[in-house]
């Protein structure tokens, strides 16, 4: 896929090739511990960069190990939800016939819960454990990815070189694998960059509420966090303690986001077609 | 197709809505017997942070979920007990649930109404706007405004508006549902101190709904303006206005309706950090508190009566598409 550079598009990448280095990198950026502490609530000097929360750990530490629990929570589930999502669509659009209407019924109960009571629920159940966010989370999204999948791949059955591979004999599985998992590709693609703003934003709203693994460190509990300290808004605290978590969820989930929208013409199949 | 009789597709409908819900419930038993360990577990372990010290709740809870007894007879209660509107005793507040869920239930109710009603007026009207002059400086401007509102967390637009609208300016209190101790004098001075704390959540939580209702009504009318009715129309000389907002307007609406019954899903989420951001007393704060204190009867509770409501929303508004739509009318 030959992306043209759209303005849209590299914003996007810069901002999510900066969260992942960040992400990878975070041991070596980081210029403290995040969990060590120090002087409390000391404003951004050349010590603490952003300054330090209310029992003195330094908050760019903080924000930069974030970085990792944002990464690896979102797209982790996101890894999911697509590998879920692409297998039931394709799957229920091969099939077709009463597996198609079980799956389709499936689909309609999961589109009509609301997410976050059920995640809190089961995240408090199973434990706010990283593995266990990455799949309940997961688990949550494929409805979406495998609705457009499956409309897709239903179009893409009816085409001529579909139904030539079918008459010489090529299995479903054959077709899924060889014909129709290229051809959805881009979309998938697609699916996949817009799957992981929305996966960005439930963990940093579920750790919001509280729900993060207590062995990372989340930019959702550090807003969190600030927002439980009594007055915050009355004190300076709040420049360098609330915004710069708050900014980063923000910057992440834009990124992935502008990536999305950028990416669409290129997945569009009528675009596609006039340049191959 | 041949136009159906109105009481059968409600009927249908009606069905699909129940067989969700039936499926929920049955979720909303399996799941805490389903997790790794049990929900007691942790609550009864002396070493667990959610540690339950108080000997009545501890009995309290055992009872509650019974888990000594046969998954038979634990889910022959459960349905019971259901029945009766029975939802548990609260760990936290010793309470039962059901109680509870009733004095918090209003105040989301009031939250969710009036940010859909503010979010629909602000985002169709702006939409429809857009897309008429799509391409202007105006739309453009409000795409990116609307693009970039519709991906922010909810909490921390949330926390800005306390800082700007509350903190700097003093225009709305702090947080709250009400004022604390206050007594007001009649009816009008106590719908003007609700009002007061709900102006600023329901405008964050409508922004977010603003931002898809104007991308959804814009992607919609931009599509419906080359159509043939508004050339005829342009050709009998009708308002620029009458075109706008009577024709391609109401066209889009019908559109606009269907996909903001599923909307409805993303918004309770929303309202649930937004209550947690003002301390709002409604639902959303519930479920907060039940996370700190693993409160597990209270989120369960909270889950089904959300469900219940979405659904009920969603079928609401699958009927009245329904009559919107002349061409579904027998």
């Amino acid at each position: 896929m030959r992306v043209r550079a759209d303005p849209v598009v590299v914003a996007g990448a810069v901002l999510t090739l900066a969260l992942v280095a960040t992400a990878a990198l975070a041991p070596a950026i980081a210029p403290y511990d995040p969990r060590a502490l120090g002087p409390p609530l000391a404003p951004p000097s050349g010590a603490h960069l952003l300054g330090t929360n209310d029992i003195g750990q330094d908050i760019a530490s903080q924000v930069v190990w974030g970085a990792r629990s944002a990464v690896t929570v979102s797209l982790g589930a996101a890894l999911v939800a697509v590998v879920l999502g692409v297998a039931v669509g394709l799957g229920s659009a091969l099939v077709g016939g009463a597996a198609d209407t079980v799956a389709m019924r499936v689909l309609d109960v999961f589109l009509a819960v609301p997410q976050l009571p059920l995640l809190v629920l089961v995240a408090a159940l199973a434990g706010p454990r990283q593995a266990n966010l990455v799949v309940v989370i997961g688990l949550l999204r494929w409805p979406d990815i495998a609705r457009q999948v499956r409309s897709q791949a239903r179009s893409l059955r009816q085409r001529g070189w579909v139904s030539a591979a079918r008459g010489f004999g090529g299995g479903l599985g054959h077709v899924a694998r060889h014909h129709l998992l290229p051809a959805l590709g881009p979309v998938v693609v697609t699916l996949a960059v817009t799957t992981v703003a929305q996966t960005l934003l439930v963990e940093a709203g579920l750790a919001f509420l509280g729900l993060a693994d207590p062995t990372a460190v989340s930019w959702g509990l550090m807003v969190n966090r600030a927002l439980r300290f009594p007055g915050i808004f009355f004190i300076d605290a709040w420049r360098w303690w609330l915004l710069p978590p708050g900014l980063a969820i923000s910057l992440g989930v834009l990124g992935f986001m502008l990536l999305g929208v950028g990416l669409e013409p290129y997945a569009n199949p009528r675009w596609r077609r006039r340049s191959p | 197709m041949p136009p159906r009789r109105r009481g059968h597709r409600g009927w249908r409908l009606a069905g699909g809505y129940l067989l969700t819900l039936a499926v929920l419930v049955h979720l909303n038993f399996l799941l805490p017997r389903l997790m790794p360990g049990d929900p007691v577990d942790a609550l009864l372990d002396a070493q667990s942070p959610s540690y339950v010290q108080d000997g009545a709740a501890r009995a309290e809870l055992e009872r509650y979920y019974g888990l000594d007894e046969p998954l038979t007879t634990q889910y022959g209660r459960y349905l019971a007990d259901l029945a009766r509107g029975d939802l548990g005793s609260s760990i936290r507040y010793g309470r039962p649930v059901a109680d509870l869920v009733a004095e918090r239930l209003p105040w989301t109710v009031l939250l969710l109404g009036s940010s859909m009603l503010l979010a629909a007026a602000v985002g169709l009207a702006l939409g429809v706007h857009s897309a008429w002059r799509r391409g202007s400086a105006a739309d453009r401007g409000l795409l990116t405004l609307f693009l970039t509102v519709h991906n922010l967390p909810v909490f921390f637009v949330g926390a800005l508006a306390v800082l700007v609208f509350s903190v700097e300016l003093g225009w709305t209190p702090l947080g709250g549902t009400r004022t604390p101790f206050d007594d007001p004098a009649n009816l009008l001075a106590a719908a003007a101190d609700v009002g007061a704390h709900l102006a600023l959540p329901a405008a964050v939580l409508a922004s977010g709904l603003a931002a898809s209702y104007y991308l959804t009504m814009r992607a919609t009318m931009v599509g419906e303006l080359g159509a043939d009715y508004l050339v005829l129309g342009r050709a009998k000389g009708l308002s620029e206005r009458r075109l706008k907002y009577r024709y391609a307007g109401r066209n889009s609406l019908l559109v606009v309706v269907t996909w903001s019954a599923l909307r409805l899903e993303g918004l309770v989420t929303a309202s649930v950090l937004v209550e947690v951001v003002f301390a709002y007393q409604g639902l959303g704060g519930l479920i907060f508190d039940a996370v700190s204190f693993r409160d597990y009867p209270v989120m369960q509770a909270c889950f089904l009566v959300l469900t219940v409501l979405v659904l009920t929303a969603n079928l609401l508004a699958d009927l009245a598409c329904g009559r919107l739509d002349p061409r579904t009318r027998a």
